[in-house]
Order: C-alpha cells, then structure tokens, then sequence
C-alpha cells in the first residue's frame, strides 16, 4: 500500500494530520472538555495513533450517529473515508512531524459564554454526588424561576460541571412546585427516572426547551421563533450520567436568552409515532431482534422543517423517517442505524426545506431484544412493553417545522391532535394507559415511602418508644397533647389518614374515599384533623374519626397544596407552588397569601399568631425565615445560618424554633435556635440536636414535636426482620 | 509459559508463594479509570483469600507524584503501584491495552490475560449488564486448583504505546 502512494503523498502531522484533529476533535479534546484526553500536540496524537486508528476506522470519533447522507446536518462530525485513510497512512508511515512552520492554527474557543452574556443565568441549588462507579443515572432537577413575566426563549447554554460525567441534557419547564412531590423524595436533589421530562400528562403548562449532549455548543434559534417559557414555571433538567470511577459533584449553570417580544411564528414538534408510541403496542418479547413499529402522517398543509430529533431506550437499534412528495419523490430525513441512548442529539439541517401539503411521513423504529444486544437492560432478556423505565420501551422521531402560512397552523394543529387522540384511544384499548398510570401512582412518595415504625425521640434524638405496627408511613405529626399520632399511611397503593393511640398503638383510620390523601394537620384542641385530598381540596374531620368530613376549600388546579399548621384563631396554613397561604375556617374562606415567590413553603404560626417562620430560598439556598404578620413591612428574618428545609415548629412558649437542617436536599439534621419576640425580633445561633430519620419532604410536615419541645417524631427503619 | 524472573526484572515485589494479579492501567484512559472502583473491590474480595495485586501504569511519562494524585483522585488504597515506563512489565506479560489484567501462579505462570469482565461490548458501547466475570471466574479457577476456562479474552480499552515510538 505505501508503495503505491507517491513520494509527493508523504503525510506529516504538521502538514496533514493536525488540520484534520484540530477541525474536527479538539472541541471535545482539549482540556476543561468532556473529552478524556486533549488531542492538541505532536505527543498527543503521537501517542495514541493505534488507537486513533482505531476509532477513526470504526467511526466511533468523532461521535456521529444519523447516517450520511440521510438529511444534511449542520455541524455533521465526520471524518471522510480519505481523512480516515491519511490517518492509517501516517501511521503506517512511521508519524512524522514534519514542518513545525505549517501548523495550522489552534482553533479558538470562546472562554465562558458561548453567546455572550445570559439574560439569566440559573444554578442547582445543591450539587448532586455522583457515584464512583454503576450504571448510568438519569436525574431530574428542578430550579425555581421565580419569572414575573411570559417570556421567550431564543437559546439555553448549559454548563455542567462535572464535565467528564454528564453526557446529555434535556430541558422543560413546568408549573412552579408541581415536582415539589418527587423532588427530593430519595434524599438527594431532584428525583429519577429517564421519563420524558415537560410532557407527562397532568403536568398542565409544561413544555421542552431544547437540550444539550456532549461536545453541542448552544445556537440561536432563527430569529423568527423562539420558545415560550411563562411565568409560574420551574425549569426541569433533566440530565444523563455516566460514571467516571471517582465520585464528582454536579451542580449545573444554565444561561438563558430571551427574545424581546413574541415570536411570529411556534415551532411543532411533530413526533411520529404520536405521543411516543403510547398507542403502538409495544410488546416486544425475550429473544426478539427485529421488533419494529412504524407510524405515519400525511401533511395537511405546507410546512418549513428546521431540525429533527430521535428518541428511545435501549433496546432500539434502528431509527429512520422518510417523507413521501406527492410527486412521488422520496425526501430522507434522518436514519439513525445503530441507536445510542447515550447520544440524543437535536439534528438541526443545514438548510431549512419546505415539504408540501400532502407530503406522507414515515417512521419506523426497530428493536433488539436479544441477548446479543450488549444495551439490553435485562439479562436473560424480558418481555419490554411500553413505558418510562430503563426495562421498557418507548420512542419517536420528532421533526421541528412551522406551518409556510401563519393561518394553517390551526389545520396542522388538528391533525396532530387526531393522532394523539387515536394513540390515547389504542392505548386505552390495549391496557397501556392502565399500566401507565399506575406506575406513575406508584411512583408518588407516599407509594414509595420505606416500611418504616413511627418513633418518638427527645432531644438528642434517643428512641423513647415506638408506636403501632411497622407499615408505610408518611407525614407524621404529633397531637398537641402529644398522646396521638396522625400519619399518612399507604397500604397497597392508597393512601389514607390515620391516627395512632400512643398508649395502646391502636389505629383509627380517619379518611375512607380512594382518593390520594396528604397533609394530616391537628387542630389546637385535637378534636380535629384537616387534610388534603383529591389533590387540592381540604378536609377536615373529627381525629375520632366519627360523623362526616367537611370540604373546607378547593384550591385552583396547579402545583399540590400541603397543609402544614392549624392555629388558635382557627385559619390554615398551607402551601403551593412557591407561595404560603392562611385560609380562615370561618367566614369567607378565602386564602390570604401571607408570602409568595422564593420557593416560599412550610409555613407555621407562632404560638401567639403575630409571627410566621417559613422556609425560602430567597438567599439562594433554602433557609428558614421568621417574619411579623401585623406589620408585614418587617423583612423576614434568617434565623438559619446552613441551608435548612421546612420541618418548622414553635415551642409553646414561642421562645425556642426547630427546624431542619439540608445537606443537598436531604435532612441531616433538627436544629434548635433561640428566639426573642419583643419589640425587636432577634434570633440566637442554631444548635444541631440530632439527626432525623425517615424524613422525606420536610416541608410537608407540620408538629414534629411535642409542645414543650422534649419529644419528636421520627419514622426509624423497622428492625431487622429475620431471614 | 514460565514467568518468574520478570518479577527481578522490573523490580516488582511480588509475593513469592501467592497468586498474583496485575492490572495495566493509566490514568488518563476514560475505560481504564472507570475500572478503579471494581479493581479496588477485586482486590479486596481477593486479598482476603491470599491473592496479590499491582497496578502497572502505563501511560508515556508519569512521574510518582501524578501517580500518587491518580490514586487518590480514584480511590485506590493498600495496592502496590509500578510505573512500567519502559513497558518492560508489559511486554514481558504481552499485555497491550488499559485495563488489562494478567494472573500469574504461585509457580509463576501465567494463567490468565484479558478483560475484567465484559462491561465493554465495544468502544463506546458499555453493557447495561456485565453477564462474564472472566478476571474473577479465572482467579477462582486458579486458587482452587482447576484449568482456567477462558485463558485469554480481549481487552478493550486504550493501547499501551509500545516501546519503538516512545522516542528518545
Ligand atoms: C463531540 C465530542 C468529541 C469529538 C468531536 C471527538 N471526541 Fe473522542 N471522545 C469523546 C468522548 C466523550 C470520549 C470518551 C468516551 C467515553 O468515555 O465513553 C472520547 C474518547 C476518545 C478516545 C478514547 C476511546 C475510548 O473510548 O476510550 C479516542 C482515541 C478519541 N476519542 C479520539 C478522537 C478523535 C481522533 C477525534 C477526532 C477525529 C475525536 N475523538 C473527536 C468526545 C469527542
């Protein structure tokens, strides 16, 4: 092979090979990059040239997943067969350098934005810790926006800081607080799964921002579009790891850059099949390697297509979509032939094009589900039907386009309602929806919470006694008397109101309705509980549990409400989204919001009512804040000094304030702080009394103790059950 | 295939009388590194039955100090390290890739050469399921006397340079 090339084909790195590293690895291979290694200098490549050879050969570098050819991608990474053959040959050749004077040069990379400044730049709250080693984790963050205005979004530049880990991201929003139910639940921020984030039903506003995957750089969107993002969202991230062999922190910034006005024109996303193949009967079995589904849609108006994007789990090989003219010709839109979950990429084409009304799309998606599937999720291989787990299957390509006229967008809009429409109707039929919405009822905390034995302990957090049996227990509160426990408890899925007798620990289930149930809450005298069910509505009735509840409120559709507090004077203290409402028991029963915006939540009156402590992030990270309520000029006072989460409680005589401490979004501790009420408000410094168990969402509880402030209640890991 | 004198060769205090485990590593290779927490774990599950374990870097050029970050940095404690700058260890073992592992008998022997276990279906395509352990099947079959059923698998991973282009 040397032999046959001509001397003229000496090929150095100065004068061949550097080009083709600098033009098409550096952004990734350079330092401070998600890349392993910079390919920079001579000893760089030099180094590694076998196996440069090697992954250049087999195209595995630089990462490109659609098919050449298939589409014409902007920014396509790909190496041509003679870039790839130059490389072989100089190695083949013995690596020389060559002329240093004929280095091309370094390519410049802009050092922080990429874009310039941000409009506003969002942070985690808290770092995530990665592990070490294991599979991959798929994390959903959740960071307040705290927007007093709809806005539009031209572009989101992400920075994620452990480089090396994070692999892929996909951002939402949804409306503020309506993740605070999952948010956290594990300990850690954010909560798991690899779900579609901004598009699971019931989420009301919600929708995508767009997303990032290794070596992306953030673009503006044609000025004539931009995404929405309206008030009263959070911003969802959800983020794709894999594990590096040492443990890192992530604790993403994102940038986000806002059009100044409406844009002209909404982009669709266009997903075929409908809604993710909700509605195509995925049920592929063990052994499987060609399970394919197909989907299409005939365009009734003429659209201008932008980008287009795949999506599945592990078990898809193959991904295609073809668009029919109706002259017949055939248009390829993307064919991904050998599917990489960890590659989700937003294919944007280099020239937009229009397909004309009547134009048929086509998709097809085939599945392996053989053990010779090295990305099979089960081994031996598992039945997979349709669903958001790692072990089930799901998936789409989606095509980014606007209507060519401003008036057909309702004509268009229609048709893709149809499809979703007779993908939720095939569902319907075929069990999927019931099988989803169960898993996803199984997914809310109170499903999930651990066995678990309600404990009180004192002051340093010592067991003084147990109550009841073990069982699934959440929200527990203590009665003001401190003789009875009201606790959330789930048996089989449903969740009910029960209140626990600590002399006997015998049960009284309060609530009998399968709605959900949350928010136990004692009133003053302990005659009374008030509680949530439904969702947003608010209970109250007799902790004997005799007579009939009472519908107090229904709170707007929108993020959860919790009640956490009941005062002398007879109003409710409840929280939703990010604001703290009192609602009078009598009269008009309206709700007054007493502080709202800042991730305001976990309110609780002083014993005497002239105070509210509440939890906020105001500062940047959750605090607990004490604020007057007759002379609400008074700005709320920090009287935690660590980031500390709900778990709120006054002491009778209002002179002593526990809280709890967060580490992450954790409860790693109940911490005491002095208080003095006089005409000045002042706070003394936090004392760490112990460390709580089995507190899931502190900001959901209400009496964590007993009036004088010597009990607690806890919910411990039930003993050892023997094997 | 005898082994025993690369042991006074390249300085490398193994333990006469005990089954020992080499892994070629280096630090900078993404597979190689990821491969530190199940390491560490094989050579604490293997300590205790006798068995004992080096890391061999590879890589062109470290010095101890970067090495002794290296091991901090990935949690590697109580394994002996060796810096095989001149791929004296590798060659010696016909090891070329990080992370590989080479298993050598009381007797010097070599018994196994490969993989870890099979994570790595390919470059870039990491398994959801490890389904062969070979490293671990192969030192069971050694401590307990049998015939190692698979002596030699691929490694995957990145090449050790070999010594011709180190240079200079
Ligand atoms: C889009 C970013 C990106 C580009 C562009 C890119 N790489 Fe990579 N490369 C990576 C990442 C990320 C890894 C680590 C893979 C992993 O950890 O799974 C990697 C790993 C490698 C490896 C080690 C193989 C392994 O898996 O251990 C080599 C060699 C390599 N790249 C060479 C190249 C070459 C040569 C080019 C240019 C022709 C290139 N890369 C372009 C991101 C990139």
């Amino acid at each position: 092979m040397a032999a046959l090339l001509p001397a003229a084909d000496k090929v150095t790195f100065s004068e061949n090979i550097a080009p083709i590293v600098y033009d098409n690895c550096v952004t990734c291979h350079r330092p401070g990059e998600a890349a392993p290694f910079p390919l920079i200098s001579y000893e760089d490549v030099k180094k590694r040239s076998a196996l440069i050879v090697t992954v250049t050969k087999s195209r595995y570098m630089p990462p490109w997943h659609a098919t050449h050819g298939y589409g014409e991608f902007a920014d396509e990474r790909r190496l041509t067969d003679q870039q790839i053959a130059t490389i072989a040959d100089w190695v083949q050749q013995g690596m020389p350098q060559g002329d240093s004077a004929k280095m091309p040069k370094l390519p410049q990379f802009a050092e922080g934005w990429h874009l310039g400044k941000p409009d506003l730049i969002l942070e985690m709250p808290v770092g995530f810790e990665l592990p070490a080693s294991g599979p991959d984790v798929f994390r959903n963050f959740v960071i307040p926006l705290n927007l007093k205005e709809d806005k539009w979004v031209r572009a989101v530049e992400f920075r994620p800081s452990a480089r090396k880990a994070a692999h892929h991201a996909l951002f939402a929003y949804a409306p503020a607080g309506s993740m605070a139910r999952i948010d956290g639940v594990d300990g850690k921020p954010g909560f798991g799964g690899m779900g579609t984030v901004g598009i699971a039903p019931g989420q009301g506003n919600s929708g995508g921002l767009g997303g990032w995957a290794v070596g992306g750089t953030a673009e503006f969107m044609p000025a004539e579009l931009a995404m929405p993002l309206p008030k009263g969202s959070d911003f969802l991230l959800q983020m794709h790891f894999h594990l590096t062999g040492k443990p890192e922190t992530e604790k993403s910034v994102v940038g986000i850059y806002f059009a100044d006005k409406a844009p002209e024109r909404n982009m669709t996303a266009v997903g075929l099949p409908s809604l993710f193949g909700f509605g195509a009967g995925i049920d592929i079995p063990p052994g499987e390697k060609n399970y394919t589904i197909q989907d299409s849609l005939t365009l009734p108006v003429d659209v201008k297509v932008y980008g287009a994007a795949a999506h599945a789990h592990y078990l898809a090989k193959e991904i295609k979509a073809t668009a029919t003219l109706p002259d017949g010709s055939i248009k390829l839109l993307i064919w991904i032939q050998d599917w990489d979950f960890n590659w989700q990429e937003q294919y944007t084409y280099k020239q937009t094009f229009v397909l004309p009304k009547g134009t048929r799309i086509d998709a097809m998606l085939r599945y392996d589900n053989s053990a010779d599937n090295p990305r099979n999720p089960s081994n031996p291989p598992k039945r997979a039907l349709f669903g958001e787990e790692s072990f089930d299957e799901m998936g789409g390509v989606g095509l980014n386009l606007i209507t060519v006229n401003k008036e057909d967008e309702p004509a268009l809009q229609k048709v893709l309602a149809d499809g979703a429409q007779a993908a939720i109707r095939r569902g319907g039929a075929d069990g999927t929806a019931k099988r989803y919405l169960e898993h996803q009822a199984a997914r809310r905390p109170a499903a999930i919470a651990p066995r678990s034995i309600i404990t009180l302990v004192d002051r340093q957090g010592k067991a003084v006694r147990t109550v009841g049996e073990q069982g699934s227990y959440s929200q527990p509160a203590l009665s003001p008397d401190g003789t009875r426990v009201a606790v959330i408890r789930n048996d089989q899925g449903k969740t009910h109101v029960w209140v626990l007798d600590l002399s006997d620990g015998k049960g009284t289930q309060i609530t009998s309705d399968p709605a959900p149930h949350t928010s136990p809450v004692w009133s003053p005298d302990g005659k009374q509980i008030a509680y949530i069910s439904n969702q947003n509505e608010v209970y109250r009735k007799a902790s004997d549990g005799s007579g009939q509840e009472e519908l107090v409120y229904k709170h707007p559709a929108g993020p959860a409400p919790f009640i956490t507090d009941w005062s002398v004077d007879g109003q409710l203290c409840f929280w939703s989204g990010d604001a703290v409402y009192a609602l009078p028991l009598e009269g008009d029963r309206k709700p007054v919001v007493l502080f709202s915006g800042a991730g305001a939540r976990g309110g609780r009156f002083s014993p005497d009512g002239r105070y509210l402590a509440f939890s906020s992030n105001q500062s940047g990270t959750f605090a607990t804040y004490v604020m007057p309520l007759k002379n609400p000029a008074g700005k709320p006072l920090q009287v935690s000094k660590d980031p500390a989460l709900g778990g709120i409680f006054w002491r009778g005589d209002g002179k002593e304030l526990f809280f709890m401490g967060l580490a992450g979004l954790a409860p790693n501790g109940v911490l005491a702080v002095d208080l003095t009420l006089g005409p000045e408000l002042q706070a003394g410094i936090p004392r760490q009394l112990f460390r709580p168990t089995g507190v899931n969402s502190p900001a959901q509880l209400s009496n964590i103790a007993s009036r004088d402030g010597e009990r607690f209640v806890l919910l411990a890991a039930p003993p050892a059950s023997p094997r | 295939m005898r082994f025993g004198y690369i042991f006074v060769f390249a300085g490398l205090a193994c333990a006469a009388g005990k089954t020992n485990v080499l892994f070629f590593i280096s630090s900078d290779c993404p597979i190689s590194n990821s491969y530190a927490p199940e390491i560490q774990h094989l050579c604490g599950d293997y300590g205790k039955k006798g068995v004992s374990c080096s890391l061999v870097y590879e890589d062109v050029g470290i010095d101890e100090s970067s090495v002794q970050k290296h091991l901090k940095e990935y949690g590697y404690t109580g394994i002996p390290i060796i810096i095989d700058g001149r791929r004296k260890i590798a060659t010696r073992s016909r090891a070329t890739v990080t992370p590989e592992a080479v298993v050598i008998d009381t007797k010097g022997d070599i018994r196994y050469r490969g993989r870890i276990d099979n994570f790595y279906a390919a470059l870039g395509k990491p398994r959801q399921q490890i389904t062969a352990h070979d490293l671990r099947d192969a030192l069971d079959a050694v401590l307990a006397g049998k015939p190692v059923p698979n002596p030699e698998t691929k490694a995957l991973g990145c090449y050790i340079v070999p010594p011709d282009i180190l240079g200079k």
